[in-house]
């Protein structure tokens, strides 16, 4: 497809974010379904037995590494782009 | 030497010594110069994929037998890959005029390759130090204010990093008169043992000696960076694991660099430093999985860097071709790229998704195997780190960069957009097939793995994937929640550069405040004595100047002129002039000792 043709869909797609938004939850929840009779065997981490556990893991740590690196690390660390002068 | 292998590195060589004396006329041809750049890599390929396992090319140098080819499982596999992106890599850069870009990266590539193949310590030391020549030169290519810089405090800390490497190797030597390079037991590690570690650790960017990798890299030209991300850490990964597997220093230590690494990616604003940390991150998987040392999570880090190295490049191709097209890689700057340039986000998506280790792509039949191993071990606080450490990667590779890059929630980039040579996603789409086709028969990957398991790693079960997809759409939702929080900022982040600076300014002062105090002293002592005198003195002789030497003396003095001019030629004061005629020395004398020995 030529750059102009794929361009444009794109952007047409960006349109309908909407949509893309239902379908992304769609598939989150239609996972949290499906792991409950395809949940490990070997569980690893002890509370991966139970369906979910990855959800919440991704969710929580996620969440967490965001919020604790740009609210209360960032602060302490960052300096203005020239500060070494290079 | 046997004639039975061929040495990938020779072809390389022999490229960067012809490269200077073509015309530039047919240089200046694109199919000519690209045809001939891929002849190297390519006979590389050839040469791995046919060669017989064993031993060649023993030379005697310094009344040492020196191996310069051991082939084995191992190595093998390291080379096989280090052939693929040879060729990607030269694809993508088929588009630079510049000479110095392909003598640069075929001397760099010569030495990863002699660090793979070599099989005592005093040959990986040799290509280890044409590596690092290289990769600084390459550093160099970019030809920005910022990258002179930047490649100076990159070759120091090589260089500081080498003489670790060569003080361990030549302690060895002392305690055991021999080079030899293989495993060596943590129970009855010795000093030395320690010292060769830390030399093999800085390549690898073992946290706290990792900052020069994020300083560096960015700021290499957009073609070397290809290379660049290849080869110094997966030459270490290498090196690392045939010398120093099960060392448990390293499974603690690879671990925390898969979290370092992506904790700061998560809040850096240049999309290149964004993968440079996220090197950092997953070569710490591959450093995790060697110090854990059993033949799955070995199994685990050689695979994850053949992966790395494929997934890794595309994506420094990818945000190569942002910095082509516009000129910058800040995330700030940049945005609703995906319209302009959308095959180069479609290529970079199958790279970020193998990263994140998304079922389907090739980051996911590694990834998923060290982490296995490492549970599999008992390591669960280790696995357990390496899990948080996707997530990581998958919200600020998989969503961060391409969010803020090629769509928005911001002000988009207006600016011109300066067109992709098609060269360049040819090497993009062949990177991207590869990752993918590994992604979906892992057979392609697995079937060189160098250490026999009992049970075959399977990753396409059912619950593994459903479990990938938990991970990874949870992760994304996680950013959808703080996406206003995550936007980047023009900022620069403190790392433990900081500290090397620091040490670096005050050893300068160190040095010459007493240096510069005798200076002041000897000037005031010129001033009130020396000069007064001198004046006297000139007086004098001034009238025996004007009767009869001038004649005399103005020739000489053209003569004198005339050499000093020549000299000065030689001597242009650049330290990387210097840099580059000691390493043509060294490499002509190595290549003498080499064709004689």
């Amino acid at each position: 497809m030529s750059q102009n043709g794929l361009g444009g869909l794109l952007a047409k797609w960006r349109d309908n974010w909407k949509t893309w938004r239902i379908i992304f939850f769609v598939v989150l929840a239609v996972l949290l379904v499906l792991n409950v009779p395809f949940v490990t065997h070997h569980p690893h981490f002890g509370l991966d037995k139970y369906p979910g556990f990855f959800a919440g893991f991704g969710l929580i740590v996620g969440l967490a590494m965001v919020i604790i690196m740009k609210k209360i690390v960032q602060p302490f660390i960052a300096r203005k782009e020239d500060y070494y002068g290079d | 030497m046997e004639i039975s292998f061929y040495h990938p590195s020779m072809a390389f060589l022999a490229f960067a010594l012809l490269v200077p004396f073509i015309p530039r006329d047919l240089w200046l041809n694109k199919v000519f110069r690209g045809t001939l750049a891929l002849v190297a890599p390519v006979l590389a390929l050839y040469s791995i994929m046919t060669v017989v396992p064993g031993t060649y090319g023993a030379i005697e140098y310094l009344d040492q037998a020196l191996i310069l080819g051991r082939v084995d499982k191992l190595s093998i596999i390291f080379g096989q890959v280090f052939a693929v992106i040879a060729i990607i890599g030269m694809i993508y850069g088929m588009h630079v005029e510049d000479k110095g870009h392909y003598v640069c990266g075929s001397l760099y590539v010569a030495g990863g390759f002699g660090c793979v193949f070599a099989g005592d310590l005093l040959t990986v030391f040799l290509f280890w130090e044409l590596m690092s020549i290289g990769s600084t030169f390459l550093i160099w290519q970019a030809r920005t204010k910022e990258s002179v810089g930047a490649g100076f405090r990159y070759f120091m800390y090589h260089t500081v990093g080498g003489l670790f490497l060569l003080a361990g190797l030549l302690l060895k030597y002392k305690a055991t008169g021999s080079f030899v390079f293989d495993g060596v037991d943590p129970s009855a590690a010795m000093y030395y043992d320690w010292l060769i570690l830390i030399g093999f650790c800085v390549n690898a960017a073992v946290v706290p000696l990792h900052a020069w990798l994020p300083d560096a890299y960015p700021r290499a030209s957009v073609a070397g960076a290809v290379f660049m991300c290849a080869f110094t850490t997966k030459t270490a990964v290498y090196v690392l694991c045939r010398g120093f597997a099960g060392w448990e220093v390293l499974a603690i230590a690879g671990t925390c660099m898969a979290i370092y690494g992506v904790l700061y990616a998560c809040i850096e604003n240049n999309a290149r430093r964004i993968l440079s940390y996220h090197i950092v991150s997953q070569v710490g998987y591959m450093v995790a999985g060697i110090g854990i040392g059993t033949a799955m999570t070995l199994n685990g880090a050689v695979a994850h860097a053949y992966a790395h190295i494929l997934y890794k490049g595309l994506l420094f191709m990818g945000t190569g071709c942002l910095l082509y097209a516009t000129g910058t890689a800040k995330l700030d700057k940049l945005g609703g790229l995906a319209y302009k340039l959308p095959w180069v986000m479609v290529l970079y998506m199958i790279a970020a998704l193998s990263i994140s280790g998304m079922p389907g792509f090739n980051g996911f039949i590694s990834k998923t195997m060290t982490i296995a191993g490492a549970a599999e071990a008992h390591r669960t606080f280790l696995a357990l780190g390496m899990e948080i450490a996707a997530v990581g990667t998958f919200i600020s590779v998989g969503i961060k960069l391409p969010y803020f890059a090629f769509w928005g929630g911001k002000r988009e980039y207006v600016g011109e957009v300066k067109p992709i040579p098609v060269n360049m996603y040819v090497g993009m789409a062949i990177c991207g097939m590869l990752c993918i086709a590994q992604g979906l028969y892992p057979e392609m990957l697995y079937r060189y793995l160098p250490f026999a398991v009992e049970h075959a790693f399977e990753p396409w079960h059912l619950d593994k994937v459903v479990a990938s997809g938990l991970l990874l759409g949870f992760s994304g939702l996680a950013f959808y929640l703080t996406r206003q929080i995550i936007t980047p900022h023009a900022m620069l982040n403190l790392d433990f550069d900081w500290f090397y600076r620091f040490i670096g300014r005050t050893v300068m002062r160190v040095f010459c405040w007493p240096i510069s105090k005798v200076d002041d002293i000897w000037t005031e002592v010129y001033r009130t004595v020396g000069l007064r005198s001198l004046i006297e003195i000139g007086d004098g002789t001034s009238w025996f100047d004007k009767k009869g030497i001038d004649t005399v003396v103005d020739g000489s003095a053209y003569t004198v002129r005339n050499i000093g001019r020549a000299g000065a030629k030689i001597q242009t004061a650049r330290l990387q002039d210097y840099l580059a005629m000691a390493a043509v020395l060294g490499l002509g004398i190595f290549a003498l000792v080499w064709y004689f020995g």
